[in-house]
């Protein structure tokens, strides 16, 4: 896996309660805040595809705005997620007709 | 029992998502009555494991295995592959390629990637069916939508949303 160095301050307090709970944990430092930041950057993304998606299928946002924001591809996956559940429903329909016609 | 159309083929594979969906809105039931379902082992192991849970998503997957002599389950030889999807999903991938019926899901990842390869639908397609069957009303089924979106813990997501403006603008 590829990785790139970031260089961020953080203040005498925060290292302090990080190594409170590394030293409590007995893992090393740098793993416990690369986890946690992976973990929370996940947590965080989620969230906000899913109120970036919300507002797609909301249409007040359009599929070129949403690509401007996260790039083209979650932007296709949203618009074709959209279809399949337009299309679910119309299909269930389809069926629903035929169903009720074999069974008159 | 209700009158199944065709017993001895298969109308919908279902994954996992599929039944919890269903099942989460007492809806299964009517709907092994109705079509001929089929799945993999691998989706009942799924299930095993979340009925070892007490809470509502292992309550369900309870009810949902009590049901499993309304259903098919078949293994099938995994000649197809299909990138970026668990072994699980790869396994309704080729079973639901070989049926040639669609595959009912509510995983988005994998009606993604499966696009232009088979069939699928969301488990929201049975609101349309029993809709339009003369089986339920919209207005109940609008409130199997909430329930589920509730239960499914779908929020506001596409798939809620875009069912319930398809739902709504049915005339009845």
């Amino acid at each position: 896996m590829q990785t790139e160095q970031l260089n961020i301050r953080i203040s005498e307090d925060l290292v302090h309660d990080i190594d409170v709970v590394t030293n409590l944990l007995k893992i090393n430092r740098s793993e416990w805040i690369k986890t946690k930041l992976a973990e929370e950057a996940q947590k965080e993304k989620k969230r906000l595809l899913i109120e970036l998606s919300t507002l797609y299928a909301k249409g007040m946002i359009t599929k070129q705005q949403v690509q401007e924001l996260v790039g083209k591809e979650i932007a296709e996956e949203m618009e074709f997620i959209k279809q399949t559940a337009i299309e679910s429903i119309s299909m269930g329909r389809e069926y629903g007709r035929k169903l009720k016609q074999k069974l008159n | 029992m209700e009158e199944n159309l065709s017993r001895n083929s298969t109308d919908f594979v279902f994954d996992t998502s599929a039944f919890l969906s269903l099942e989460s809105v007492n809806l299964l039931e009517q709907v092994l009555n109705t079509f001929s379902i089929t799945t993999t082992p691998s989706v009942i192991k799924e299930l095993e494991d979340f009925a070892q849970h007490e809470d509502t998503l292992g309550n369900i997957a309870q009810r949902i295995l009590l049901l499993v002599k309304l259903f098919r389950v078949e293994e099938h030889p995994k000649t197809l592959v299909l990138h970026y999807v668990s072994q699980t999903d790869e396994e309704l991938y080729n079973l639901t390629y070989t049926k040639n019926v669609p595959l009912i899901t509510d995983d988005t990842k994998l009606v993604y990637h499966t696009k232009d390869k088979i069939r699928r639908a969301f488990s929201t397609i049975f609101l349309g069916i029993f809709v339009d069957a003369g089986r339920m009303t919209k207005r109940e089924a609008l409130n199997k939508l909430e329930l589920m979106r509730d239960i499914r813990n779908w929020q506001d997501n596409i798939i809620y949303l875009s069912s319930k403006e398809e739902l709504n603008n049915i005339k009845e």
